[in-house]
């Protein structure tokens, strides 16, 4: 369940961009202003707003709103612009300029998108950038983690539940648990990257169950985590918890990025607000992080964030 | 077919024969039939005569090596001999590639060849496989191709051509297809089923989702031709082969076909002779590059191919498969490399070597 609210009577797109525009000027901005609109717009009604804020005053919107505000809020908002496909495909793209660290995002999006989602996220960034995501990718890494991360991202699963074949799962937990048992380094990690890469979730998900079934333990325990400096280990581990259990895994993110102790992880934190606040998947985000934190999402990010970034944030929730 | 006639011929020496030909091998047949068959002295009709009645049903049943049934020939066969079982025993008695006197003599019948019997039905279903295909969506065609490849073990030229040759959006509907069609991924079965070198070449191929647009950098073309001739010199004393090597692939299976187009020119210019010369060794691999090079050349020598004597069975099929699959769209780039290579016109070698409603159904495919 997506948690933005849109309100019953949207005003018109020219209205908005009136609206934003007054916002703009005079001394400062308005941020509450461009919350109230921009926060409570879905794709469809924001690509409009810009589309008629350049058609009357002949500037982009993204630009005017990139000058205008700054720091956290204006990331948030500049990503909150695009549609879901183009923002995928921008955070795809900052990730392959630094992809040493920035790998998971590149596993979050090939693996919690249905095929169809990731599809048009490539044609975006065939449109943005001119390249193919699959070249930058493949480019950019190196070593196991390079072949994963490619496979992960070239992959169109099939996307039903209707032909899991439990014998195929029990084999496949096998070839995941022996590739498990050896290190990276020591090889037989094309089967598991094989597995993990072209099986569609449902086949996948039987096969990590069997897994615990066989190993009494699930497959993310299992899985080395030492400090591997490719980065490969952890790039497995995220892919699989992505196809196990996203909202879970997104959860996680959101629990590590609020964490008191470590100070506040803004870039995860509007990444996987952002990202999902209009996806159906929010809602069981949100669930996933009260189970195991102690409090709402609200709270936390009330607690650890501030000012406009914290508004535009919780308004994103349904605040 | 040609192992049907030579069985024949083998034991041919220089004896009368018929009237001149088209087909020289014929000329091996007739000459034994006529030692071996002493029936023939006592029958009225003069031996030529009956030798062409024989020659005009040998071309009927098999085309004589081309490919596809000569309908007419065949109905007109069908219609002589009435009423005289003994002059069709005596056809028989002397085909010997379809039919076999010592294999059936227990029971007294010259009993059918099973091998024959499946090249035939080979040859008659051409004009009906021409026809389904020409009907299908594309996508579900190269589906069903690629399904077929993975599931008899074929070679695997026609995942190769299917993922070099199509349009980014054609492949990634060909996938769609082949997920309706079998509810599995086919890079899923691509990366399960092939188990040899190519494996992560294939996978990379098919899963390839191309940018489409003509931006080119020629410096990143000069360094990945400088990185394919680095692979490749060191090919020899490495540990995995070319095929299996990580940049090869990465380059083959993730760069636009313009940029491709282009880091191909370049190593030709660097090393005087183009990169599919260096892979002479890796066949999967020169496909992969002749595909994403020119597609055009490269159909017209699968087409060449099929018309050659010692074609075999994916070979022969893989003139309907490139006629049907290019008519919508670079027919006319096929017919142009075809002549510039082989010096004659499409539509002519087609006439030449193929036969009946199976020629008459790919010319027209062709068009003029």
């Amino acid at each position: 369940m997506a948690t933005i609210t849109v309100p019953r009577v949207v005003p018109s797109p020219a209205e908005d961009a009136a609206a934003l525009l007054k916002a703009f000027q005079g001394w400062g901005t308005d941020e509450q202003a461009v919350i109230s609109i921009l926060a409570h717009r879905d794709a469809t009604q924001r690509k409009q707003i810009a589309l008629e804020y350049e058609h009357k005053y002949s500037e982009s919107l993204i630009q005017r709103l990139q000058s205008e505000l700054s720091g956290d809020f204006e990331r948030a908002v500049y990503h909150w612009m695009f549609d879901p496909a183009e923002r995928q495909a921008v955070m795809a793209n900052a990730a392959t300029e630094c992809i040493q660290e920035e790998y998971p995002v590149i596993v979050e999006v090939a693996c919690t998108n249905s095929s169809a989602e990731l599809v048009a996220v490539k044609k975006a960034y065939h449109a943005l950038y001119r390249r193919s995501l699959e070249e930058d990718v493949a480019a950019r890494a190196t070593g196991n983690l390079r072949t994963l991360l490619l496979a992960l991202v070239s992959t169109y699963r099939y996307d039903g539940d209707d032909n899991v074949d439990m014998e195929l799962a029990r084999s496949e937990a096998k070839i995941v648990h022996e590739a498990v048992r050896r290190a990276a380094a020591a090889g037989g990690h094309e089967e598991l990257i094989r597995v993990v890469g072209t099986r569609s979730k449902a086949q996948l998900r039987a096969t990590f169950g069997c897994f615990k079934d066989e190993h009494r333990g699930s497959v993310t325990k299992a899985l080395p985590r030492g400090d591997d400096p490719t980065g490969y280990p952890r790039a497995l581990r995220t892919a699989v918890r992505c196809v196990a259990d996203p909202s879970k895994y997104f959860a996680k993110v959101l629990r590590n990025a609020t964490r008191e102790s470590a100070g506040t992880d803004e870039d995860s934190l509007t990444r996987v607000v952002v990202m999902h606040a209009e996806k159906d998947d929010m809602g069981a985000i949100c669930a996933a992080f009260q189970k195991r934190a102690s409090c709402t999402l609200e709270q936390a990010i009330a607690k650890e964030t501030s000012g406009d970034y914290r508004s535009f944030l919780l308004a994103l929730l349904g605040s | 077919m040609q192992q049907f006639l030579t069985q024949t011929g083998s034991n041919s020496s220089a004896a009368t024969s018929p009237p001149a030909s088209p087909q020289p091998r014929l000329r091996q047949q007739q000459a034994p039939r006529k030692e071996r068959d002493p029936q023939n002295k006592e029958k009225e009709a003069p031996p030529a005569a009956m030798a062409d009645e024989h020659q005009d049903l040998t071309r009927a049943f098999a085309g004589l090596g081309g490919l596809g049934v000569d309908e007419t020939a065949l109905v007109s066969a069908l219609g002589r001999w009435r009423r005289q079982p003994e002059k069709r025993a005596q056809f028989r008695r002397g085909f010997l590639g379809f039919f076999s006197a010592s294999a059936g003599a227990v029971a007294g019948i010259e009993r059918c060849e099973d091998e024959y019997l499946l090249h035939l039905q080979a040859e008659f279903a051409r004009f009906k496989d021409a026809a389904v295909l020409w009907a299908m969506h594309p996508w579900e065609r190269d589906a069903r191709w690629a399904h077929h490849v993975l599931h008899k073990a074929h070679p695997p030229q026609v995942l190769v051509e299917v993922a070099c040759t199509r349009a980014a959006d054609d492949l990634l509907g060909a996938r769609r297809a082949y997920q309706a069609l079998y509810h599995r991924s086919l890079e899923e079965d691509v990366a399960y089923r092939v188990r040899d070198a190519n494996a992560s070449l294939l996978v990379g191929l098919v899963s390839a989702y191309r940018y489409e647009g003509a931006c080119v950098s020629e410096d990143l073309a000069t360094e990945e031709a400088k990185a394919l001739a680095a692979a490749v010199r060191s090919a020899p004393a490495a540990a995995t082969k070319l095929v299996q090597n990580e940049q090869v692939v990465r380059v083959l299976a993730t760069r636009s076909k313009p940029q491709l187009r282009a880091t191909f020119r370049i190593y030709m210019e660097l090393h005087g002779k183009p990169l599919e010369e260096d892979l002479a060794a890796e066949p999967c691999l020169r496909e992969a590059v002749k595909c994403l090079d020119s597609p055009p050349k490269y159909f017209s020598e699968v087409i060449s191919r099929a018309f050659s004597d010692d074609a075999d069975r994916q070979a022969k099929a893989a003139l309907t498969r490139v006629l049907v699959s290019r008519a919508d769209t670079d027919m006319e780039d096929i017919k142009d490399a075809y002549a510039r290579q082989y010096g004659a016109k499409l539509a002519d070698a087609v006439a030449k070597n193929t036969h009946g409603h199976y020629k008459d159904a790919l010319l027209a495919i062709i068009g003029k």
